[in-house]
């Protein structure tokens, strides 16, 4: 059953329109504006709910002279990732209408949370990779706008900018990879853009991509946004940062949403890109960010960025798995996808209520606290046990299909390979052991010096306990949700058949023994996790120089440098000096276009000149040289305006009238400005600088070739007669237009959408010289 | 340059002015002229004001008001006047553009029809006068804003 394309651009529109209207209704209401949220997020996740079962591709025209139409795709993974993004979604804003009372500027938060939830949801149901990439930036400004919640601290800045720089940055290599994989589209004879086409016919695209030697670098371009996105290794370090944002922020978008994009993506294109080149770039990221991410759970001291860095540790199992070629692999990363929106979601809020109630998110200084929060408490348990991966608990079912993708990995591969299972072997005893710590601020010792913590409220805790809940039915019986939308998102994602299995292992195979190893590890080492934290302590220090932080900082500082000193030169506050530069670059560029497009000088054949012509240019010539010459600014202006005047000339003589006319008209306005001025300018400068005459008169040079140049290259000889178009402007200018002044016609008419751009520059002109001069001592003075 | 010979040519210049600049952009569509060559011209004529008299004199020596001193040029009461011009233009040209959408038209297009007056004879009725409209509001009200901001500095 094809899926309905207005139910689906509503769900995806109506968070929009919310957003908008959000600061209104906030400025009406307060910070009851949350319900508004609620009712949204609600309202999207059921108009998705209908279009269950649906598959598909359907669209509507978008942009038509371009080729781009706006086209929705419907299939297992849209569905999971849109279900989980609105669903998770309303739960967030139920938990922020409590953990966000009486903070300030809720509508521009508020606002940003619908428009990104919007956006995630465009994302989901892109079937065209413009959409795509719109959908995927219009998150990246979303989470922008989120981390820098608090606009006063200089943390939560630097951490929202860095956000920003990372992943818009992967998001220009995303448009970078999708106009290569449009170019082999187009190769292989199909519509460009269109995403689902793409993916039908993967196999002779990407023939077409490996003909022409796009299929790697198009793969390494994807990859490089996902991995941004997603905060893969070295382009993590953004995540832990972001925790600056409110905690809703952090449960929605960075565990539960928009990190998963990338993996997103990753599903998305893995069938086109199916082969060892992908196995080798995007299983070995996957490994090596679980490790990683892992190791650096394990060294935070504050919970949240413990959840941020595990987080980063879990993508890397979900781009792993993906990244791995048996159908195990697209079966693991789909189902852990799912599991870990669930258990991670239900942690960050569990976090952001630890932090509320007790004050604190420091690990040392919170211990004990299933006394006080018991709900909360339960919570932790279900949802970290899931997390480190222990049966029967959700995430031991998927990490199980994982162990089993990177076993088969090994085993087909053999040699290196073997590394896979290894490694992410290492990483999940590393995952045990920092689930367990987090366990432990519920169950261990609670310190002296922790001050009595009161209960949540009941719009805290209840979404904390439903996503409880749901990982717990997703533990006691896991076909639920396999049958319900897993096993369709894994089928998208696949190649091969799927037939997805969860369960509790019934014989010793060798992913049930890569578990047990795992357990018994994480369990064993667990007594010594202050000495573990204490040795990583030190090797995190001795690396600090390689440190993707300290490179992204001194990159940027770079960065800074390098424009300041362009600033001084280029922007030096003299007005002559900013001429100098524009009009030096416009004119190199301008002949640079020519060198290229024409390549030769043009030629002068047939020019022929009558003598009236040459008289008034050679009165100009003369007008010219004399403005250098003049003594006093008011012959230096009348002389400018005989130039001007010849010109106009000029144009009566080749029959232009109205530009004569316009010529003329100008011409005046400007002596009368100029006449204006003329009391204000100093009489005397300076005595003349030689080195900036000649410097002056190069520009000078360069640019009357540039005009010279222009005009050759554009005249046309006249015995040719009128071109196509002016015999068209010609012939429909009376019937077409109802005016016999064939210029005007144009303006008003033929080219009218040229003219309105001109109004709207003059516009601008106008506003800005009113903004400039009106309002240049407001910066001094306040 | 606010001589005696400079502003009794002013006075008997900027009305003659006025009325060309109008017939210019009357005339436009079939002759030469039209709503840019006309809004220029009248800046023109205002300019000349401007430099024999001064900014307020439109005000107090035109339509007789008492000038208000307002703290900065940009809350002068012409230049608020300019203002509200060029945005009327731009809204005028807008309006025009779209026009055309109602009758299933694609944007921008223009029509014209021909009337037949017992006075006047045939006068042709065109849609693109009214754009031509918005160009000139655009070109004086956008014009005298920057001259009238330079000019009192």
């Amino acid at each position: 059953m094809a899926p309905d394309i207005w139910v689906l651009l509503a769900a995806i529109a109506f968070p929009f329109l919310a957003a908008g209207v959000t600061p209104g209704i906030y400025r009406l209401v307060g910070e009851r504006v949350s319900y508004v949220g609620v009712a949204v997020a609600a309202t999207s996740f059921g108009l998705i709910l209908t279009q269950a079962g649906t598959h598909g591709t359907v669209s509507v025209s978008w942009i038509p002279s371009l080729d781009i139409v706006l086209r929705l795709r419907v299939d297992g993974l849209a569905l999971l990732f849109s279900l989980l993004a609105s669903g998770i979604g309303v739960l967030i804003f139920v938990y922020a209408s409590g953990y966000m009372h009486d903070k300030p500027d809720l509508g521009r938060f508020y606002m940003a949370l619908l428009a990104f939830m919007g956006s995630i949801l465009g994302v989901a149901f892109a079937a065209d990779l413009v959409v795509l990439f719109l959908f995927w930036e219009l998150t990246s400004v979303c989470s922008f706008v989120l981390i820098g919640y608090h606009t006063d601290e200089a943390a939560s800045r630097y951490s929202a900018r860095m956000a920003m720089v990372i992943t818009v940055g992967g998001g220009l290599c995303l448009l970078l990879g999708a106009v290569l994989i449009s170019l082999g589209a187009g190769l292989a004879g199909q519509e460009s853009f269109d995403l689902a086409q793409v993916l039908t016919n993967s196999e002779t695209v990407a023939e077409e991509l490996r003909a022409n030697g796009l299929f790697v670098p198009s793969l390494v371009l994807v990859t490089v946004a996902a991995a941004a996105k997603s905060a893969q290794v070295p382009l993590s370090f953004w995540l832990p940062r972001a925790m600056v944002a409110p905690t809703p922020v952090s449960a929605f978008l960075h565990s539960a949403t928009m990190v998963k994009v990338g993996v997103y993506a990753l599903g998305r294109l893995r069938p086109l890109y199916h082969g060892p080149e992908w196995t080798l770039v995007v299983a070995t990221l996957g490994v090596v960010t679980m490790l990683v991410g892992a190791l650096l759970a394990v060294i935070s001291r504050d919970i949240k960025e413990l959840l941020a860095y595990s987080t980063a540790s879990h993508l890397g199992l979900m781009v792993a798995a993906f990244g791995f070629q048996s159908h195990y692999g697209a079966e693991g990363g789909a189902f852990h996808l799912f599991n870990h929106a669930l258990f991670k979601a239900g942690l960050f809020l569990v976090a952001g209520i630890l932090a509320h109630q007790a004050g604190t998110r420091h690990v040392d200084e919170l211990g004990g606290l299933w006394r006080e929060l018991p709900v909360t408490a339960v919570v932790a348990v279900v949802a970290s046990l899931s997390m480190a991966g222990l049966p029967p608990f959700a995430g031991f079912y998927s990490k199980e299909i994982m162990f089993e993708a990177a076993w088969h990995a090994g085993e087909t591969s053999g040699g290196l390979a073997w590394l896979y299972p290894v490694t992410a072997v290492l990483a999940s005893v590393f995952t045990v052991l920092y689930s367990l710590r987090f366990l432990w601020l519920f169950l261990g010792d609670r310190p002296d010096d922790l001050d009595p913590v009161t209960r949540a409220p009941a719009s805290m805790a209840v979404p904390a306990l439903v996503l409880g809940v749901g990982v717990a039915v997703v533990s006691v019986a896991p076909a639920y949700a396999l049958d319900f939308v897993v096993e369709d998102a894994a089928t998208a994602a696949a190649v091969e058949s799927v037939d997805v299995h969860a369960g509790l292992p019934t014989e010793l195979s060798p992913p049930v023994a890569m578990s047990g190893v795992t357990i018994a590890l994480g369990l064993a080492s667990f007594p010594f996790y202050d000495d573990i934290r204490r040795r990583l302590d030190t090797i995190y220090t001795l690396s600090h120089r390689v440190h993707p932080n300290v490179v992204y900082d001194n990159v940027l500082a770079l960065a800074g440098r390098l424009s300041n000193g362009l600033d001084r030169t280029v922007h030096n506050g003299l007005i002559r000096t900013y001429v100098w530069w524009v009009l030096l670059s416009a004119c190199s560029l301008t002949v640079a276009g020519y060198a290229v497009a024409v390549g030769g000088l043009p030629s002068l054949s047939g020019a022929s000149t009558p003598l009236s012509i040459l008289l008034v240019l050679g009165v100009a010539i003369v007008a010219a040289v004399a403005v250098t010459t003049t003594e006093s600014h008011v012959t230096g202006v009348l002389t400018l305006g005989i130039l001007g005047f010849m010109v106009a000339i000029f144009y009566i003589l080749s029959s232009g009238a109205d530009l004569a006319l316009t010529q003329l008209v100008v011409e005046t306005l400007l002596l009368l400005i100029f006449l204006l001025v003329l009391e204000k300018m100093p009489a005397f400068y300076s005595d003349t600088d030689w080195g900036r005459v000649a410097r002056d008169g190069v520009l000078a040079a360069v640019v009357g070739a540039t005009a010279t140049l222009s005009v050759l290259y554009t005249a046309r000889d006249e015995s040719d007669g009128l071109t196509e178009t002016a015999q068209y402007y010609i012939d429909h200018a009376v019937e077409g237009g109802g005016g016999t002044n064939v210029v005007n016609v144009i303006l008003t008419d033929f080219r009218a959408f040229d003219t309105l751009g001109e109004s709207i520059v003059i516009v601008i002109a106008a506003l800005s010289v009113l903004v400039l001069l009106t309002m240049r001592d407001w910066g001094e003075t306040g | 340059m606010t001589t005696v010979i400079m502003r009794t040519t002013a006075r008997i210049v900027v009305p003659i002015v006025l009325v060309v600049a109008f017939s210019l952009f009357l005339q436009g569509h079939n002759l030469p002229g039209g709503g840019f060559i006309g809004g220029v011209l009248t800046v023109a004529a205002f300019a000349l004001v401007y430099v024999a008299y001064n900014l307020d004199y439109l005000e107090s020596g035109v339509l007789g008001r008492e000038v208000e001193r307002e703290a900065s040029i940009g809350q002068h009461r012409s230049v608020a006047a300019y203002r509200r011009l060029f945005m009327l233009g731009l809204v005028v040209i807008l309006l025009s553009a779209f026009a055309g959408v109602v009758f299933g038209q694609p944007v921008l297009s223009q029509s014209f029809v021909h009337l037949h007056l017992p006075l006047f004879g045939d006068i042709e009725l065109a849609s693109a006068l009214v754009f031509d409209i918005g160009i000139f509001c655009v070109v004086v009200g956008g014009l005298l804003t920057v001259f009238s901001v330079v000019s009192a500095e």
